[in-house]
């Protein structure tokens, strides 16, 4: 099978011809029947008031028009899905492109790279979508760009081999060109899917102004038209074939060598949240695995294979095993040992070395001791302030410890703590660059950051983190409403690091009304702050409850 | 008059199918150029990480000057090359001699946890795959040309135009696909 993708891209696929002369097929059919009822309710008494009865079939010379109309508005409708169709696409599914920072992202951005290397050098961009759902996606338009995608729950929990195999099933949809036709396929009406729960909010919003009937009689029609087309992306799912995941997990196979990997990523998107819920529910053709759990899915009659787009996950796993020479137990217990690794152990700074102190001689006294981070912060301190590490008797100038100059010379950071008014430092935390406090340990991280930082699980939790979490738990099961509200103090509001020249304040608040974790957050840039302890919490009361689930 | 005409329609349609088959041809090779071209690159980008690598594992292992040693001259010998045969022959001594050096790493813990260590481990990881992956590309187009040049009738034309066989690239096989790496 070639699947080179400079020949796969000459021959466009039929699919999509079909598709448009559908769409055309299906503007005629509507029109024609408007035009119908028009002629016999509406035109009736002007047009032939000598006739007995209302039904009248339209002419030859009236359908010519109609098919004129259908043509043009047809070609409007797929030239208008059509034009910057992926940004619409991803815009829809809320995915972002990838932060160069993160070192999760940065290894996904390094596996589309590897796999593009597999299909011969097609240009491939990475993106990922913020949710704990399990899912990956594919996506090209007609200028040959396209975008794998895949939700940051699936990069957090598989294995590299495992990403591998993911990206390589989908790198598989874009070289074999099925991909093409299923965007636009699945977009030419689901991406109305979206419009039309707009229109239904506003249609719900404005039925009570009696003076908007005229409006309202356009939006009924418009809304009516939606619904249609709802029921036609139904339809159109006949032309998206079941086998092509088949062929593209087999593609997958041949492009990385490795099916039992494959194999495991599927089981272990089967057994989680696949993202049923989101926007992205209606583009489900889209994506590795239904996001929507169905029953027809799952089975394999002649009508299921005409109208699902996925086939059973159950069959591309034996498929794949058979590949591997593997079978169910094997897989089972062999997806339970990778993805449950070890968690890498609790960062512990200051156990592994105490931390240097120092006597800072200031005012006629010597003060202290003080730490490194702390010391920088006096005030009054100066390059040629006389400085005495503690357990040894020589006075130094400040400037003439190389370790102190050291860290002058590091503290580029402009962020300073809320509490501690330190200067804080980046550390990578669960593969994203946050800001620390190195006396207080808060850290200050930004708002998607969070989301992500709770969703890894790279790093262990220590005791105090899990009593914590169970004290918290325990305490509160139920949310009260006003007895649980925080008491707000505006003299002790927190000044957020990020806005300190506007003087941007925190808002002590709970980082969900489910967690009782009480965060401060910037109302101007959504900056976090976390105090010690509170986001390693946080992120064992989630991960609690979804084991739980 | 009639037997003139049936002759130039076939010599005409003769001449169709050697046209189709060259163009094949010249398709097939185009794929497996662009397939060397590929290899090439990543070997480069391999050959650019490790003077960094060395770099770093350097202020870690001072014991282990020699290991260190013979990967910088490994490099030397690979980029050197420029044959096929003797690439393939380098870039595996190559790889020999990268192993070694993360299996003696795995003696010093601090050079372990170092971040720019661990970043550069990323690198290297996705460089070796992106090897194989080329490699594998490469092999399989250059199987694509070898088949088609060798089998009848396609084989006349391609030995009038003197499209040729072309050698595969094997690599030591990097087996776990995790690259001559070490788990950090």
């Amino acid at each position: 099978m070639p699947y080179s993708f400079t020949q796969i891209e000459k021959d466009k696929t039929r699919v999509i011809g079909f598709v448009f002369l559908f769409l055309i097929a299906f503007y005629f059919g509507v029109f024609w029947l408007i035009a119908l009822l028009v002629k016999n309710f509406v035109l009736y008494e002007y047009t032939s008031p000598g006739r007995s009865g209302p039904l009248f079939l339209l002419n030859f010379h009236d359908s010519l028009i109609i098919f004129a109309l259908a043509i043009l508005v047809g070609y409007v409708h797929w030239t208008c899905t059509v034009s910057g169709l992926v940004g619409k696409i991803s815009g829809v599914l809320k995915a972002e492109p990838l932060n160069p920072g993160d070192h999760y992202h940065q290894r996904l951005q390094n596996i589309i790279n590897e796999v593009s290397v597999a299909t011969g050098g097609k240009k491939i961009e990475g993106m990922v979508i913020p949710t704990t759902a399990m899912n990956a996606f594919a996506l090209t338009d007609f200028k040959g760009r396209a975008i794998i995608g895949v939700t940051e729950g699936l990069l957090a929990r598989l294995t590299r081999p495992q990403l591998e195999a993911v990206v390589g099933h989908e790198a598989a949809h874009i070289v074999a060109g099925d991909c093409l036709a299923t965007t636009v396929t699945t977009s030419i009406f689901a991406l109305y899917g979206g419009l039309l729960k707009g229109l239904e909010r506003i249609f719900s919003e404005t039925r009570s102004s009696r003076d908007k009937g005229g409006v309202m009689a356009l939006l009924l029609c418009i809304y009516i038209l939606l619904w249609v087309t709802r029921g036609m992306s139904q339809l159109v799912r006949m032309f998206i074939s079941r086998q092509r995941e088949y062929r593209a997990d087999a593609v997958a196979v041949r492009l990385t060598r490795d099916p039992l990997s494959l194999a495991e990523a599927l089981y272990a998107i089967d057994c989680r949240w696949r993202g049923a819920g989101l926007a992205a529910e209606e583009l489900e053709s889209i994506f590795i695995v239904n996001p929507a759990y169905s029953a027809l899915d799952e089975k394999t009659s002649l009508f299921a294979d005409m109208f699902s787009t996925h086939p059973p996950v159950k069959e591309r796993l034996n498929v794949l095993l058979e590949m591997a020479h593997a079978d169910m137990e094997n897989l089972i217990q062999s997806a339970g040992d990778k993805n449950s690794q070890p968690r890498s152990p609790v960062p512990q700074p200051d156990a592994a070395q105490p931390a240097a102190q120092w006597m800072v001689h200031r005012n006629g006294l010597w003060e202290g001791p003080f730490d490194l981070a702390r010391l920088l912060t006096i005030e009054g301190m100066r390059p040629e302030t006389w400085v005495q590490r503690v357990g040894t008797t020589d006075m130094k100038m400040a400037y003439e410890d190389p370790e102190i100059i050291k860290a002058i010379n590091k503290k580029t950071g402009s962020y300073h703590c809320p509490k501690c008014a330190i200067s804080l430092t980046t550390v990578i935390y669960e593969g994203v660059e946050v800001l620390e406090c190195s006396f207080c340990r808060g850290v200050l991280v930004a708002e998607k950051d969070a989301t992500r930082i709770i969703i890894r699980e790279e790093v262990g939790f220590s005791e105090e983190v899990t009593r914590l979490a169970a004290r918290i738990v325990e305490q509160k099961k139920i949310w009260q409403w006003g007895k649980d509200a925080i008491k707000r103090d505006p003299g002790a509001l927190l000044t957020c690091p990020r806005c300190e020249a506007h003087k941007g304040k925190m808002i002590p608040m709970f980082y969900t009304a489910a967690y009782h974790v009480e965060i401060d957050k910037c109302l101007y840039c959504g900056s976090i702050w976390f105090d010690k302890n509170e986001l390693e919490v946080l992120q064992c009361l989630i991960e609690h409850q979804t084991e739980q689930k | 008059m009639t037997v003139l005409w049936i002759i130039l329609g076939l010599a005409l349609l003769v001449l169709i199918w050697a046209v189709a088959i060259f163009n094949t041809l010249v398709q097939l090779r185009e794929n497996v150029k662009n397939g060397w071209s590929q290899i090439d690159v990543q070997l480069k980008r391999r050959h650019d990480l490790i003077p960094n690598l060395v770099e770093i594992a350097k202020g870690y292992m001072g014991h282990e000057k020699s290991t260190l040693e013979n990967v910088i001259k490994a490099r030397q010998q690979a980029i050197n090359a420029d044959n096929i045969k003797d690439r393939q022959a380098a870039e595996n001594f190559l790889t020999g001699t990268l192993r070694s050096l993360f299996a003696v790493s795995e003696n010093y813990p601090n050079l372990k946890a170092d971040t720019q260590m661990r970043q550069l481990h990323e690198e290297i990881v996705s460089t070796e795959n992106k090897i194989t992956f080329a490699r594998q590309y490469y092999n399989d187009e250059v199987n694509r040309l070898n088949t088609t040049v060798q089998s009848f009738p396609d084989t006349i034309i391609a030995s009038a135009f003197h499209f040729e066989k072309r050698e595969f690239f094997e690599l030591e096989d990097t087996s776990e696909k995790t690259a001559p790496a070490v788990k950090f």
